[in-house]
C-alpha cells in the first residue's frame, strides 16, 4: 500500500545565485539561514548593483537572538527583515510580490512545509519554475491533507498519522500538491480495519 | 498524417491594405462554419502552382468568435520562394485553396497577470486575433506596434477603433522606436511578453528581456520567415528508397513531399520540432536553420529539421 | 446497434450491474498478448468497426442512463468531485461543444443539438432533458458548462491547460476513477499528476507522451487503453471513499473471485480543444466481471496468463496485492495451455 518511487515529490537542489535575474528575493526559516548566507556570498562577488537589489526575509529559529545585521552581514542589501513566525513573513512576502517587477528571482531555504507555503504564494503571482529556487533543510516533517475530510495536519513526522480533522489514521503518500502545499494522506487501515502497519518516524 | 486533413476554402475578398500587404478572407465554399480556433493560431495554406506546391504558414487575424470566414494577411516578400508571390499575384476572389486545421504555437498564457504584445510590421497579425480574446477581460494588456510609416501600418483603423487605450504605434518614418529596455524593465511580476515580427526585431526584444532579468518561460515569440534558399543538394531516403534532388529555392521538406513521402509537420518554420528527421549518413555539413534543436544537437549531426534546414554534402541519407 | 438501456442497475449497494451478451462481445480487452507491460500505446482515435466501443468519439452503451444516475449520486454527496479553475472557462465551453456535437451527430435518435449562432437548443432523450441556452453565457445553464455536459456523458473528463511546455490538469469531472483524486491533483503538471504510476517514469513513457500531446492537433484526437481491477462493479473507487471500498479487497476468495472481481478498462481519449487550445482527457471506464470475461474462452486464457505474470510493482500500484492470486486460481481451470490467437478480439 505504501507506494514508493512517486514522482510528484518535489526535488530540491542546493541554492545558487541566478545571474539571469535582476532582483533577488530571499526567504529563509531557521536553518535555512545557511543556504541563504551561501547565496549572499555569491551575491557579494557580483556587482554592487546586485547587492542593492537583494532583499532577505527571515524567521530566526526560536532562541536565536542575533541582530538582523549579524544574521546576514552583507552591507548594502536592499532589505533584511526578520519575522517572528512564518505567517508574518508570508504576509509581507505577498505584499512585496505585489510590488515586484519582472526580473525577480525567488530563493527559499527551509523545511519543505515552509518552501511549499512560499511557493503557493508565488503561484498566485504566476512565478514559474525558472524563477524559483528552493533548498530543503531542517525538519522533513510534512503537511498532510486528509483525502477524506480535507483537513490539513501539520508537522507529520511518521509514516502513519492521525488526521486532525476526522481522526482516521492516514498513510502519507509521496504524492505532493503544490497548489495545496501538502502531501496526500489516505486511510491506512481501510482494507483491514485496525491492522495498522508499524508507525515509524520517517520524516525527521 | 503530415499536415492532417485539410479544409477546402474559397477566397471571398481580397484587399490591398498597404503597398506590400494583402488581406484575404477565406470561407467554406458551402457556407459552413469553419473550425473554431484560439488567438495566435496559424494555418498552413496549400498553394498548388503548376510547377510546385507551396505550403506557407499564416496567422489567423480574424476574431476567433467569427467562424464564417478566416482572415489572413500576406506580405509580399522581396525574394519569395513563390509562396507570397502566388498569394499576391495568382489569387482572385473565388479562387480555391486548401488549408490545414489551425494550430496554435503562440497562445496567450492563461494565468498571466498581464499581457505585453510587441509587433513589428506584418507581425501584427496574430495579435489581432488575440486582442479579440482579451477585449473586455480582466487581465490588463498592451500592444506596441512598430511600422515603417503610416502608409505601412496595416489594420490601423481597426486597432484604433477598438483598442485605443491599449495600443501604442511607433513610426520609423518619424524616428519613433520602441524602447524595449524601458518597457520591459517596468512590468509587474507575472507579465508575459509576446513578440512577432522580423528576425532582427524579435532578437532585440529577446535580448532586452534577458537584460531585464526576464525568465524564458515568460517570453514568447513567433516568426514565419520564408525558409532560407541555398545550393542544390541530393538526399537519399533510406526507408522509402528514394533519391531526390533539393532545388535551390525549395526546402528539403518540400522536395521530400514532392517525391511522395509524407513527413509530419506543424509549423514549417523550424519551431515546433514535429518534422525532426534522423540523419543516417552525411559526408558534409548540415545547415541547421531551425530554432528547435539545441546547439549540441545541431553539432551532433544526427538529426535535422527538413522544413527549414539544408545540407552541403555529396552523400546525405535520412531515415525516411 | 440500437441501445437498450438498463436504467435501474446499480454500482453500489446491491451492485446489480451486469453486461449483456452483446456488451461482453464488444468489451475492449486491453491485452493483445499473453503478457502486459506499459507502452506508449497511443493511436489515432479514428472510428472503429461498427458496433465497437470506438465506432464513435464517445461510446454510449447500455449502461448510459445508470452511469449518469450514479454520477449524480456521487456529486450530490461530494460536489467537489467536479472542479474547474477560473481560467478554464473557455475550455469548458469547448468541452461542452465537443460532447454535444459528437453525441447528437453519432446518436441522432438519442440526442439533438440545434445551433442558431449562440442560441443553442439541446435535447437529451434518455435523460429527459430539454435545454435552451446561450453558448458562452454561463448564467444560461443550470451549472458550469463542463459540469453540465459531463453529467450527461459516461466516463471522467480532465481538462489540461497548455503552457510553459507542460500540460496542467485544471478542470475535471471525476467520479468513476481508479483511486486518484481530482480535488487533490487539481493544478498539477502532467508528470506530477501521473507521479504515482510506477515504472512508467523510468521507461520515459510520460516524457514521450507529453511531447506527443503538446503537439496534439485539432481534429486529430488520439486514444489508448489502460486497465486495473476492482472488487464489485464499483465505478467510484476514489481515494476519498477508500474507507468504503477498501475492505472489499480483503474479502475476495478463490471461490467468489469470478463474481466479485471486475476487470476495469479505461478507454482514454484525448482531444485538442479549439478556442482554449487546451486538451481534454476523457477516461471512459468499462467494467466486466471475471465470470463474464471467462465466457469467452480466449479471454479466460489470456487474462489468466497476464495476471499470473504481472510485474510486482504493477500488482502493488493497481491495488491487486490482496486478491490477484485468488483471481488467478479462479481462472486456472479455464486455461488449458492452448495458444491464444493474436490480438485482443474475442476470436
Ligand atoms: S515543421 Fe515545425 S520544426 Fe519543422
Amino acid at each position: 500500500m505504501l507506494i514508493t518511487g512517486i514522482k510528484s515529490k518535489p526535488i530540491y537542489a542546493p541554492l545558487r545565485f541566478d545571474e539571469g535575474g535582476r532582483y533577488h528575493l530571499m526567504l529563509g526559516l531557521g536553518v535555512g539561514r545557511e543556504p541563504l548566507r551561501r547565496v549572499l556570498d555569491e551575491v557579494r562577488d557580483q556587482q554592487a548593483l546586485a547587492v542593492a537589489r537583494t532583499e532577505v526575509l527571515y524567521v530566526p529559529a526560536a532562541g536565536d537572538t542575533g541582530k538582523a545585521t549579524d544574521q546576514f552581514a552583507l552591507p548594502g542589501l536592499a532589505a533584511v527583515c526578520l519575522f517572528g513566525n512564518s505567517n508574518a513573513l508570508l504576509e509581507d512576502f505577498r505584499a512585496r510580490l505585489g510590488r515586484s517587477l519582472m526580473g525577480t528571482r525567488l530563493y527559499v531555504a527551509g523545511p519543505e512545509s515552509f518552501i511549499g507555503m512560499a511557493m503557493k504564494v508565488a503561484l498566485d503571482f504566476n512565478l514559474n519554475k525558472d524563477e524559483i529556487r528552493a533548498e530543503e533543510c531542517g525538519t522533513l516533517a510534512r503537511r498532510v491533507r486528509c483525502i477524506h475530510c480535507r483537513a490539513i495536519t501539520e508537522d507529520v513526522k511518521t509514516n502513519i498519522a492521525q488526521c486532525i480533522g476526522c481522526g482516521l489514521w492516514l498513510l502519507v503518500r509521496d504524492h505532493y500538491s503544490r497548489r495545496l502545499a501538502a502531501y496526500m494522506g489516505v486511510m491506512a487501515d481501510a482494507e483491514a480495519p485496525g491492522e495498522l502497519p508499524e508507525i515509524r518516524e520517517v520524516f525527521l | 498524417m503530415s499536415g492532417g486533413q485539410t479544409i477546402e476554402v474559397v477566397v471571398k475578398a481580397i484587399e490591398q491594405v498597404t503597398p506590400l500587404i494583402k488581406h484575404f478572407q477565406l470561407a467554406s465554399p458551402r457556407g459552413e462554419a469553419l473550425p473554431a480556433f484560439s488567438g495566435g493560431s496559424h494555418v498552413i495554406v496549400v498553394m498548388r502552382g503548376e510547377a510546385r506546391v507551396h505550403r506557407n504558414p499564416y496567422s489567423l487575424l480574424s476574431a476567433p468568435q467569427n467562424l464564417d470566414s478566416y482572415e489572413i494577411a500576406v506580405r509580399r516578400m522581396d525574394e519569395s520562394r513563390g509562396g507570397s508571390h502566388f498569394m499576391h499575384d495568382r489569387l482572385r476572389v473565388g479562387s480555391q485553396l486548401e488549408i490545414a486545421h489551425p494550430v496554435n504555437l503562440f497562445g496567450l498564457d492563461k494565468i498571466a497577470r498581464k499581457h505585453l504584445m510587441i509587433a513589428g510590421g506584418i507581425g501584427i497579425t496574430p495579435f489581432l486575433a488575440q486582442l479579440e480574446d482579451l477585449h473586455g477581460g480582466l487581465v490588463p494588456y498592451e500592444l506596441h506596434y512598430s511600422v515603417r510609416s503610416a502608409e505601412h501600418a496595416a489594420f490601423l483603423a481597426r486597432l484604433q477603433a477598438r483598442e485605443q487605450e491599449h495600443v501604442h504605434i511607433y513610426y520609423d518614418s518619424e524616428n519613433q522606436v520602441i524602447d524595449f529596455e524601458g518597457l520591459l524593465s517596468k512590468q509587474p511580476l507575472g507579465t508575459h511578453v509576446y513578440v512577432c515580427g522580423p528576425a532582427g526585431f524579435i532578437g532585440r526584444v529577446l535580448d532586452a528581456a534577458r537584460g531585464c532579468g526576464w525568465s524564458p518561460s515568460h517570453v514568447h515569440w513567433e516568426q514565419f520567415s520564408a525558409p532560407p534558399t541555398g545550393d542544390v543538394f541530393q538526399v537519399q531516403l533510406a526507408r522509402s528508397m528514394k533519391k531526390i534532388v533539393v532545388p535551390q529555392d525549395s526546402t528539403l521538406l518540400e522536395a521530400i513531399e514532392a517525391a511522395g513521402v509524407d513527413v509530419p509537420y506543424l509549423c514549417r518554420g523550424g519551431v515546433c520540432g514535429f518534422c525532426q528527421s534522423k540523419v543516417i549518413e552525411c559526408d558534409g555539413e548540415l545547415l541547421h536553420y531551425d530554432h528547435f534543436l539545441s546547439d549540441a544537437e545541431k553539432a551532433g549531426g544526427k538529426t535535422i529539421m527538413p522544413c527549414v534546414s539544408r545540407a552541403r554534402a555529396n552523400h546525405l541519407v535520412l531515415d525516411l | 446497434m440500437s441501445v437498450v438501456f438498463k436504467p435501474d442497475e446499480t454500482f453500489r449497494g446491491e451492485f446489480t450491474y451486469s453486461n449483456s451478451v452483446a456488451a461482453i462481445r464488444r468489451f475492449p480487452l486491453p491485452f493483445a498478448e499473453d503478457n502486459y507491460m506499459y507502452s506508449v500505446n497511443i493511436e489515432p482515435h479514428a472510428p472503429g468497426p461498427k458496433g465497437s466501443v470506438t465506432e464513435f468519439a464517445f461510446d454510449v452503451d447500455e449502461h448510459y442512463v445508470a452511469e449518469c444516475k450514479e454520477r449524480a449520486l456521487v456529486l450530490a454527496a461530494e460536489p467537489l468531485r467536479y472542479q474547474a479553475l477560473p481560467h478554464m472557462m473557455s475550455s469548458q465551453w469547448d468541452c461542452l461543444e465537443l460532447v454535444m456535437e459528437s453525441l447528437s451527430h453519432d446518436y441522432p435518435q438519442l440526442f439533438s443539438l440545434e445551433r442558431r449562432s449562440n442560441a443553442w437548443h439541446w435535447i437529451n432523450r434518455p435523460l429527459g432533458l430539454d435545454q435552451r441556452f446561450t453558448f458562452g453565457d454561463v448564467a444560461s445553464l443550470p451549472c458550469e458548462p463542463l459540469d453540465y455536459a459531463t453529467r450527461q456523458a459516461q466516463g471522467d473528463f480532465v481538462v489540461m491547460d497548455q503552457r510553459d511546455g507542460d500540460l496542467w490538469a485544471e478542470a475535471g469531472m471525476v467520479t468513476t476513477q481508479a483511486d486518484w483524486s481530482m480535488d487533490f491533483d487539481l493544478g498539477m503538471t502532467f508528470r506530477e499528476w501521473h507521479g504515482p504510476v510506477p515504472l512508467a517514469h523510468e521507461m520515459q513513457v510520460f516524457d514521450r507522451a507529453l511531447k506527443f500531446l503538446l503537439n496534439l492537433r485539432l481534429g486529430a484526437p488520439v486514444r489508448r487503453l489502460n486497465w486495473t481491477m476492482t472488487v464489485h462493479p464499483r465505478l467510484d473507487t476514489s481515494p476519498e471513499n477508500y474507507p468504503k471500498w477498501g475492505q472489499d479487497r480483503a474479502r475476495v476468495t478463490a471461490k467468489d473471485a469470478g463474481d466479485l472481481v471486475h476487470l476495469r478498462v479505461e478507454l482514454q481519449g484525448l482531444w485538442r480543444l479549439p478556442r482554449s487550445n487546451a486538451i481534454v482527457f476523457g477516461i471512459r471506464c468499462y467494467l466486466i466481471s471475471v465470470r463474464e470475461l471467462a465466457t469467452v474462452p480466449k479471454w479466460a486464457r489470456r487474462v489468466h496468463r497476464v495476471l499470473k505474470g504481472l510485474h510486482p510493482a504493477l500488482v502493488d500500484y493497481k491495488g491487486l496485492t490482496r486478491y490477484r492470486d485468488a483471481v488467478v486460481e479462479w481462472l486456472a481451470p479455464f486455461d488449458d495451455g492452448a495458444p491464444t490467437t493474436p490480438g485482443a478480439g474475442p476470436e
